[in-house]
């Protein structure tokens, strides 16, 4: 009986460990920055020299944007004060499937190119671009009957919700090309 | 007899009530000294707004560019180029982007993503350069960061 009340419980006391632990939490939550990685993507073409893949695309299956040094607009060669529109004309222009003589013969060929002047400023740069996005994020969108929001949403990482992105790509690629400014 | 137990259940416990006070002294020292020195941005950038923005799903695959103008008034007022630790020429960034390839995993090596943080003043024939330089070494794929608008940009 005596023997077993001497024994003591020498345990560390871990009642601080939470407290430790919200330290370190803390801490790092502080200290880290996260990185912002948000933004537009974009696919660059080939080396210049590398002539192995581009072949002349048609008059009908280009969409010309151009935005000068003074920030002016001009869609198919007319000049423009603003974008309205242009998304509708996009949809309308990928989408035709050879329907009218002037637009695209189908979205495979479609292609918009966007070209800058060496003084266009970036904004209005990403101004355009943006626009050009969200018309192709909208035919996606529309393909599989979701709303451009809930499109942007959707995680590649889940099996299911790649498979709908997938599919609402298919035969639509996003044929934006940037063309060298010109000074 | 009583006098025995009295003395063998004594416990010899360390005092913990001033563990909180220690916890949070080193809270506060390293909350101060994070803030104090925080990671040097050599330009000042401020990016443009759009609506339409993706976020890449391996975010191992980004490597980052600053344009901007420099903070400090000696460098003038013309935009340049940072990777975040150091200013950089445009003759520099295709050595730069080989490098931060060869970082990455032998099979994304051709899926490297160069993130442009560019700020909204800077021309396009500078940001056409360094994509120029890019597609030299076969570094295709561009992000543009920008902040996300919930007006729509044209109005």
């Amino acid at each position: 009986m005596k023997i077993r009340k001497r024994k003591h419980d020498q345990e560390v006391n871990t009642g601080s460990m939470a407290d430790i632990a919200f330290l370190l939490l803390i801490f790092f939550l502080v200290a880290t920055t996260l990185l912002q990685e948000k933004g537009l993507d974009l696919q660059l073409p080939r080396k210049k020299d590398d002539t192995s893949t581009s072949s002349p695309i048609k008059e009908r299956n280009l969409f010309k944007v151009m935005v000068n040094s003074r920030q002016e607009i001009l869609i198919k060669g007319e000049y423009r004060k603003n974008l309205v529109g242009l998304k509708d004309e996009i949809k309308a222009f990928v989408l035709n499937n050879g329907e009218q003589e002037h637009l695209s013969e189908n979205p495979k060929k479609a292609t918009i190119s966007l070209k800058t002047s060496r003084g266009t400023k970036y904004a209005s740069f990403i101004q355009v671009l943006d626009e050009l996005k969200g018309a192709y994020f909208e035919i996606y969108a529309e393909n599989i009957g979701l709303t451009k929001e809930e499109y942007l949403k959707l995680k590649q990482s889940d099996p299911h919700q790649y498979k709908l992105y997938l599919k609402s790509k298919e035969g639509i690629p996003m044929n934006i090309s940037i063309a060298e400014p010109t000074i | 007899m009583a006098h025995f137990r009295k003395k063998a259940s004594r416990k010899t416990q360390i005092s913990t009530s001033s563990l909180p006070d220690i916890v949070f002294l080193l809270l506060f020292f390293f909350m101060v000294s994070a803030t104090i020195k925080p990671k040097e941005e050599l330009l000042a950038y401020k990016v443009p707004n759009a609506e339409n923005l993706v976020k890449p799903e391996m975010k191992f695959l980004i490597k980052e560019l600053v344009i901007g103008f420099p903070k400090s008034q000696k460098l003038g007022v013309t935009p340049r180029i940072s990777d975040g630790k150091r200013y950089m020429e445009i003759k520099d960034i295709a050595q730069w982007a080989t490098a931060a390839k060869a970082e990455l995993p032998e099979n994304y090596k051709d899926q490297m993503i160069v993130l442009l943080k560019a700020d909204l003043d800077v021309d396009m024939g500078l940001i056409a350069d360094i994509q120029e330089q890019l597609r030299e070494v076969d570094v295709r794929k561009v992000l543009y960061r920008t902040s996300e608008s919930t007006t729509d940009p044209i109005q």
